[in-house]
């Protein structure tokens, strides 16, 4: 028998090389954690320290006054606190319909109008929620109005922006036969874009008044208005027990809130 | 009343929709246009109602200039026809009747269709265009509850609400079954001969046009290279309109041999 | 034969209830909320007297510092999304499942669950006592709060994920970790990647927020401004808000769109909850 030919033995060739975009991508990602973590002076020796100190802080939280549950004044705060959440997203959202459909194209057959509506959309989404009411409360003074024309603003924003996404990819069809039949505008909207976005657009509601509620709970912080002024007076003395109670008080709500709510979209999707 | 003269329609990019055409059409026909995909039939009947504009030539509806016409006469123009598409264009989550009462549109003001208050007069314009397909005890069905030869009753009760001198059918039995086609071409066929409605079909089915046409308009690149009675329609005559010759995908029902 | 008249229209009743329950609680809410109305009047005058102060006249000499103040929120909202990044990925592992068995998934997702229903500012304000004033407890705050969506969007994805990549893993007897690497990792990090910059772009604006109640940033510059009644500063600082906030989103969302769609990206929505 005679011995089989020498050749090399066979090793796996050497794959596709990875990826250029995935490369400059974690070059990217890791270059950018470094330069922002020096800039904001970033420290996980720092970060030990602080939080292995004694502090009011951790203290409250590990003895909450439960109590506050039953606070008159907390409670009716925290009414207030809903109040402003509902109606904010009851103004803001139902805005937001006839927003965002100006600035579709078959929705808004004037390009220069349209432009206009999408640069105060796109204005509107960027201001985040304390902003606004930072903003209203040097306006109008402090109080529950200032904390209200933010959350109608901040509504807008949220809902307006899940609207849009789902008007991109509407059904045209039934568009071009409302078309072809000689509606105006407006009724095409109504009978067949409206139609078919409302589920759609109801959960949107739904989720913007969640996050209504988690907004609405801190405007007080900066006077307008709601449960964040008691958790601002008590942070000010420094009692933290009591608002971490107001904190859990919170958290019931907003628990409850998100199983209806949760359980609401499920029906309607 | 529907004139075409020297009409071109050019796409972006120079694709020729329709080519030079001169067409006449007058009250009352039934005409059925047939080609090839992309010979021009859905060019041609678009631009009846405006919703593909002229490129070039004229064309006049009922004694209007549809390329001179603004947008709200445009929309007045609409109103008298009627169109009926391949897919439907049925609006899912809407009942039936609603559906039909988007043909009233143009004619309430739209506060009216808005708030959904419908005067009684459109209401039974709607309900007697429901009746005449047969579909008027569906009425507050979900159209996504329906069979594609219902769906289509509806699109063409939609279109008879409006009361129109024009009826305009793209592709409308494509998507259905044999038995369902012939159905749907009855209706219209029908609705034709008792209203005297003008009705204008594209079909790619040539044994269903010849069946159903008066008048069969042969398109291919653009151009009409065919205008004529349907009893002159031999297989010949469609192997010239098609450019090739003729396969089973071009009629209906395997059997039915073109005369 | 009497013309044909379109028949009654049958009764939704659920949909009637549930419209009248929705319009009595916000008339409720209206009625009961004590809302001096008549500043509602002022409101037009109001808005355009400050419009004219925070907008004519905007010191741009201070466009470099404004700019310094925005990296630093910028940086605040990287951080804080980076650290809750990396907390979250093998913490939505341990809520799967498909990999752990439910009780402690379910275990996990209740701890996800507490974490989003924090606000950040909350948060903010706890940690400020801790860490001072200072942008640390910014990117905490954020870390703390983006771990619970992060987690929740996380493992929803790793439920979703395809068997047959695990199970070959497994059938050439992988480890638990080589299962991870080479079954779960690659189908579940575009994905990741795509969530991690959504969140990005929501954290940004937590940024600017942190700022306001003095954790760092931009906001931190606009707050002082308004409070010492320097109006210019705080319309300028507003406008660089406005516009940095937009142009990261935008690049942001072009380089989500790179990563779900690869190198033939054609621009779609993508949008996590």
């Amino acid at each position: 028998m005679s011995s089989p030919a020498v050749v090399s033995a066979p090793s796996i060739p050497r794959g596709p090389r990875v990826g250029r975009f995935i490369v400059w991508g974690i070059v990217g990602v890791i270059g950018l954690t470094i330069v922002t973590a020096i800039t904001v002076e970033f420290s996980f020796l720092d970060i030990f320290r602080n939080l292995t100190r004694r502090n009011l802080v951790l203290d409250g939280l590990l003895s909450p006054d439960i109590g506050q549950l039953w606070s008159e004044r907390s409670l009716s705060a925290f009414v207030e606190t809903l109040q402003l959440a509902i109606l904010g997203t009851a103004t803001g959202g139902l805005v937001a319909l006839p927003l965002s459909i100006w600035a579709t194209d078959y929705g808004n057959p004037y390009v220069w109008l349209r432009n206009m509506v999408r640069i105060f959309n796109a204005v509107v989404r960027s201001i985040p929620d304390l902003l606004w009411a930072l903003i209203f409360v040097t306006a109008v003074g402090i109080g529950v109005l200032p904390g209200l024309l933010a959350l109608f603003f901040f509504s807008i924003a949220v809902v307006s922006k899940l609207t849009a996404d789902t008007l991109d990819s509407v059904d045209r069809q039934p568009i071009e036969a409302a078309l072809a039949a000689g509606a105006p505008t407006i009724s095409m909207v109504h009978t067949a874009v409206v139609p078919q976005i409302l589920p759609a657009y109801t959960s949107f509601l739904l989720y913007g008044f969640e996050l209504n509620l988690r907004a609405s709970a801190v405007l007080g912080l900066v006077g307008a208005g709601g449960i964040g002024a008691r958790i601002e007076f008590f942070r000010g003395r420094g009692e933290w027990s009591e608002v971490w109670g107001i904190v859990l008080m919170f958290f019931l709500v907003v628990f409850l809130v998100e199983r209806l709510s949760v359980s609401l979209r499920r029906r309607l999707v | 009343m529907i004139r075409f003269r020297a009409a071109s329609v050019v796409y972006p990019g120079g694709t020729r929709g329709l080519d030079n055409v001169d067409l006449s059409i007058e009250p009352g026909e039934f005409v059925v246009v047939v080609g090839l995909s992309g010979a021009g039939k859905s060019t041609l009947i678009r631009t009846i109602n405006g919703l593909i504009p002229l490129t070039s030539g004229e064309l006049s509806v009922n004694e209007h200039s549809v390329p001179d016409l603004n947008r709200r006469q445009l929309r007045d123009l609409r109103g008298d026809i009627g169109m009926i598409f391949q897919g439907f264009n049925l609006v899912d989550r809407s009942t039936v009747v609603n559906n039909v009462l988007m043909g009233r549109l143009a004619k309430v003001p739209a506060w009216r269709a808005l708030l959904g208050r419908f005067p009684e007069h459109d209401l039974a314009v709607a309900a007697a265009a429901l009746d005449r397909v047969g579909m008027l005890d569906r009425a507050h069905q979900r159209s996504t509850d329906l069979s594609g030869g219902q769906r289509q009753r509806v699109g063409i009760a939609r279109a008879l609400a409006q009361e129109p001198q024009v009826i305009l059918a793209d592709e409308p039995v494509a998507s259905l079954d044999p038995p369902t086609s012939h159905q749907i071409m009855q209706h219209l066929q029908r609705i034709n001969r008792e209203l005297g409605i003008t009705t204008i079909v594209n079909l790619h089915f040539l044994d269903l046009a010849v069946t159903y046409a008066q008048r069969i308009v042969g398109l291919r690149e653009g151009t009409i290279v065919f205008d004529g009675p349907g009893s002159e329609c031999t297989a010949e005559v469609f192997e010239g309109i098609y450019g090739r010759s003729l396969t089973a995908d071009d009629t209906l029902t395997d059997e039915a041999p073109l005369p | 034969m009497s013309a044909p008249r379109i028949p009654q229209r049958p009764v939704d009743w659920v949909r009637r209830i549930g419209t009248a329950v929705v319009v009595i609680i916000v008339v409720w809410s209206l009625l009961d909320l004590e809302i001096r109305w008549e500043r509602l009047i002022d409101l037009p005058r109001d808005m355009a007297i400050l419009a004219g102060l925070m907008f004519s006249n905007m010191p741009l000499e201070r466009i470099p510092s404004l700019l310094g103040a925005l990296w630093e929120s910028v940086s605040i909202a990287w951080l804080g999304t980076i650290l809750a990044a990396l907390v979250a990925i093998p913490l939505s592992f341990f809520a799967a499942e498909n990999l752990v068995g439910r009780p402690a998934a379910w275990l996990m997702r209740q701890v996800f669950n507490v974490l989003r229903a924090i606000p950040e500012v909350i948060l903010a304000i706890a940690l400020i006592p801790i860490f001072g004033l200072t942008p640390m407890a910014g990117v905490l705050a954020i870390a703390i709060g983006s771990v619970g969506t992060l987690g929740k969007l996380f493992y929803e994805v790793a439920e979703a994920i395809r068997r047959g990549p695990l199970e070959a893993v497994d059938a050439v007897g992988g480890s638990l970790i080589q299962r991870f690497r080479w079954g779960l990792l690659p189908q579940v990090l575009p994905e990741y990647a795509s969530f991690v910059l959504y969140r990005f772009e929501v954290n940004i604006r937590a940024s600017a927020v942190m700022g306001l109640i003095g954790a760092g940033g931009i906001g931190n510059d606009v707050a002082q401004a308004l409070r010492f009644k320097e109006f210019g500063i705080a319309g300028l600082g507003l406008v660089i808000i406005i516009l940095g906030t937009i142009a990261i989103d935008y690049l942001s969302g072009l380089v989500r769109n790179r990563i779900i769609r690869g190198p033939a990206g054609v621009s779609i929505a993508v949008a996590a909850p």
